[in-house]
């Protein structure tokens, strides 16, 4: 495993950073300028309505687009620098696995794109944290909706990267699954000190698994919320619970129209 | 069901599909119709070693021809994938040559080559290089973005997307595209042994249809289609090991996304289309240094047709020949295409039927059309309706299969929910399959304009000696090039044109019931 040589992520800076899609009449403003500090090391949970722009956050700090506006910046470095230096990992909403690819040679890739030397041991170590001990040689076809996201973490985690971008990821997880790999995954890259956003619609996961939560309002995204979970919080539900209010009061008061999701996701 | 009573059913089925033809033919005895099982048993006995000959000619000519179209099909993708700018142009251009009547083109590749192989494996290569390009081009673009979004969250180039993600995502569609290619490089190269040849299934069948040898008429064909049949099954099984996860292929290239007036764009791309092809026709006699006696460049062709004396004689020959030919291919062309999908629509209806349908159905519409030509000539006699039927067959089997296919694209989930209001199958059918269907339908039915104008020509020259067909093969044996190219140059523009009016369509339909399909 990698995890010793692992390098700490750098802080992440959003200045005035905003985005437009489109041109003339068919322009879209998705985020109106946003000015924000993600620490380095923890992790920062995004919350919003459905389609506020928090997806497009995410794909400008990977270097996926193009802010129209602004600078980002990962410790000193602009996205695609990073880009290169394979220090980036980010999973989709859609798990994104190739299917002529096995569940190892998914996770196997991105050691290759990062140009890493091959560590078949480390791959089938990240394949069983995620739970898929036995489904090594699986397509992703033969897979379930969660089981691929969870290969698709996997092939996250395997290049040890420095900063780990998560677009709901456990979406299409079930439950139980889900409340094991929320326990078992963060000790990874608080070991690591890897920076990390997640976008999710859950309150609860939000609050349960990140140092912080950022609420955005609906489209053009603006930060209606910025709430610190302290270290307490993990282990006294009370507390929890309160910090839940809190995210889903912060969602409500930038709530428009499109808000009727995340109420029923706060549940 | 167990693999052994499957087994039993398709044995019994088998066997009843036997006796039936024994009885059809005893019915028919006499009547030069239909040769009987027994009759084939012991043609095939009697002439064996002949037949094992050809047999080996014709499949060595395919298969170089299978090899080169291919090639061909794969580098003009490549340049598409390299250059996206000019995927119209090359596809337009590409169309236009796969348009070239193989009627007319054999005679004149027969005069170029001298005698040998070469016009076979050419007209093998054009019979197949189209087929294999559409699907391939389909395919280097059917990966989704995040795909793309992996390669370069690692920093990674075009380069390492094209290794990873492209080449692998358009494996199955080339594939597919192989598999129709299989017997289609059959088809190119029986018809290229018909231009005279001495050996080959070609020339073999060519004796026996004009000797009225019913026998020999249906082994050859029979012998042709169990080639085709297998060539397509083993491509087939060999698709299914190399890439275990196939998308749904309907071979239907995405409309362009369509910017500014599509009048104007379609008037743009249909002039720099016959510029190309022009500079590419001159190009290619000048590289050559071919006399111009027989081949003829786009000025001779000019002069013969607009400025010459006898220019307006020439004009009324093509005329009158086009006319005749039209009459037969339009209602061949829409009897096909109506017959496959709404024999498509009534299989869906009984869904058990459908399933024991579409692998028969697959595997007729391999069966190269030189071998059923023969069998309808026998049957309904060299005549209007001779020839119609056998359009309609080369185009009713394609459009059967890809409406067959098109239907189960209804997504599950809107029938469940139809289902659950217990709505009758007919709604289901108007309201979730046809729609779904349309997309397969009209890439059938756009692939079926080459094939139907290759049927009539194909049956004009060998059956009923009037129309396009009959003027190509005749001017061919006076060595009237000036004709022949004429005709060439007439069935060519015909065929896109006549694609260009389907695609239109298309694009009209799709707005109408589908338009996130037109979205590039």
């Amino acid at each position: 495993m990698a995890e010793p040589m692992a390098q700490p992520g750098p802080e992440i800076l959003c200045d005035a950073v905003a985005k437009e899609f489109g041109h003339g009449p068919a322009r879209v403003e998705a985020v109106s300028p946003l000015s924000l500090r993600f620490a380095a090391g923890r992790m920062t949970a995004l919350v919003g309505p459905s389609g506020c722009g928090k997806s497009t956050v995410l794909r400008m700090v990977a270097g996926l687009e193009a802010p129209s506006a602004g600078l980002i910046l990962l410790g000193e470095e602009r996205p695609e620098e990073m880009q290169r230096k394979g220090a980036l990992a980010m999973a989709f909403q859609d798990a994104s696995l190739l299917p002529w690819r096995s569940v190892t040679g998914n996770v196997a890739l991105a050691r290759k794109l990062a140009r890493l030397p091959a560590d078949p041991e480390g791959v089938a170590e990240m394949i069983a944290r995620v739970g898929l001990a036995g489904f090594e040689r699986a397509r992703p076809a033969e897979l379930s909706g969660g089981m691929r996201q969870r290969v698709a973490i996997a092939r996250c985690l395997v290049t040890a990267p420095r900063v780990l971008l998560l677009d709901e990821p456990f979406g299409a997880v079930d439950e139980l699954t889900r409340a094991r790999l929320n326990a078992e995954l963060p000790p990874l890259w608080r070991a690591r000190a890897t920076t990390c956003l997640l976008v999710t619609h859950s309150v609860r996961e939000a609050v349960a698994l990140a140092d912080r939560v950022v609420v955005f309002s609906s489209r053009p995204a603006r930060v209606v919320g910025d709430i610190a979970i302290p270290e307490a919080a993990r282990t006294d539900s009370a507390q929890r619970l309160a910090l839940m209010d809190k995210v889903s009061a912060a969602l409500s008061q930038g709530w428009d129209e499109s808000g009727a999701d995340t109420r029923l996701a706060a549940q | 069901m167990t693999a052994p009573a499957a087994f039993a059913r398709h044995g019994a089925a088998a066997l009843g599909l036997l006796l039936a033809w024994h009885l059809a033919a005893q019915a028919l005895a006499g009547s030069h119709m239909l040769a009987g099982p027994l009759d084939v048993a012991v043609y095939l006995a009697t002439h064996h070693a002949l037949m094992g000959r050809a047999l080996i000619v014709t499949l060595e000519n395919a298969a170089w021809g299978f090899l080169a179209g291919n090639l061909a099909a794969v580098g003009l993708a490549l340049i598409v994938a390299l250059m996206p700018r000019t995927r119209v142009v090359v596809a337009a251009v590409a169309l236009v040559v796969f348009c070239l009547p193989l009627v007319a083109t054999g005679p004149v590749l027969r005069v170029l080559y001298g005698p040998g192989p070469g016009p076979q494996i050419t007209l093998a290569a054009l019979a197949v290089y189209y087929t294999s390009f559409i699907p391939l081009l389909v395919g280097l673009r059917a990966a989704p973005a995040s795909w793309f979004d992996l390669i370069r969250l690692y920093g990674r180039g075009a380069w390492t997307a094209f290794v990873q993600i492209r080449v692998m995502a358009a494996l199955p569609y080339l594939m597919a595209g192989l598999q129709i290619a299989a017997p289609a490089a059959f088809l190119g190269a029986m018809v290229g042994e018909f231009t005279g040849a001495d050996r080959g299934m070609g020339v073999l069948s060519i004796r026996a249809m004009r000797g009225l040898d019913v026998e020999a008429t249906w082994t050859i064909a029979l012998v042709a289609a169990t080639v085709a049949m297998l060539a397509y099954g083993a491509i087939g099984a060999l698709a299914a090991r190399l890439s275990p996860a196939r998308p749904d292929i309907l071979l239907a290239t995405a409309p362009a996304p369509a910017k500014g007036n599509p009048m104007l764009r379609g008037l743009g791309l249909a002039m720099l289309t016959a510029l190309v092809v022009l500079a590419l026709w001159w190009a290619l006699m000048e590289a050559f240094a071919l006399s111009r006696f027989f081949a003829k460049r786009p000025d001779d062709i000019w002069r013969y047709l607009i400025s010459a004396p006898t220019a307006a004689a020439n004009r009324a020959t093509l005329w009158a020949a086009s006319v005749e030919t039209l009459r037969l291919v339009v209602p061949g062309y829409l009897a096909g295409l109506g017959a496959g999908a709404g024999l498509a629509m009534a299989l869906v209806l009984v869904p058990w039927i459908a399933g024991a349908v579409l692998p028969l159905a697959v595997a007729l519409r391999s069966v190269p059309i030189v071998t059923t030509a023969p069998l309808i000539v026998l049957a309904l006699g060299r005549d209007t309706l001779g020839t119609i039927t056998i359009v309609a067959v080369m185009t009713f089997f394609p459009a059967l299969v890809a409406c067959i296919q098109g239907l189960r694209q209804a997504p599950g989930q809107a029938l469940d929910v139809m289902r659950i209001y217990a709505t009758g199958r007919l709604t289901q059918l108007w309201h979730a399959q046809i729609p779904a269907m349309l997309p397969a339908f009209f890439a059938a039915a756009r692939l079926s304009v080459p094939a139907a104008i290759l049927a009539v020509t194909v049956a004009e020259w060998l059956a009923t000696g009037r129309g396009l067909g009959a003027l190509m093969a005749m001017t061919a044996s006076t060595s009237n090039y000036n004709m022949l190219w004429s005709a060439i140059v007439v069935v060519a523009v015909g065929s896109a044109l006549g694609y260009a009016l389907v695609a239109w369509l298309e694009r009209a339909v799709m707005a109408r019931v589908a338009p996130e399909q037109l979205r590039g």
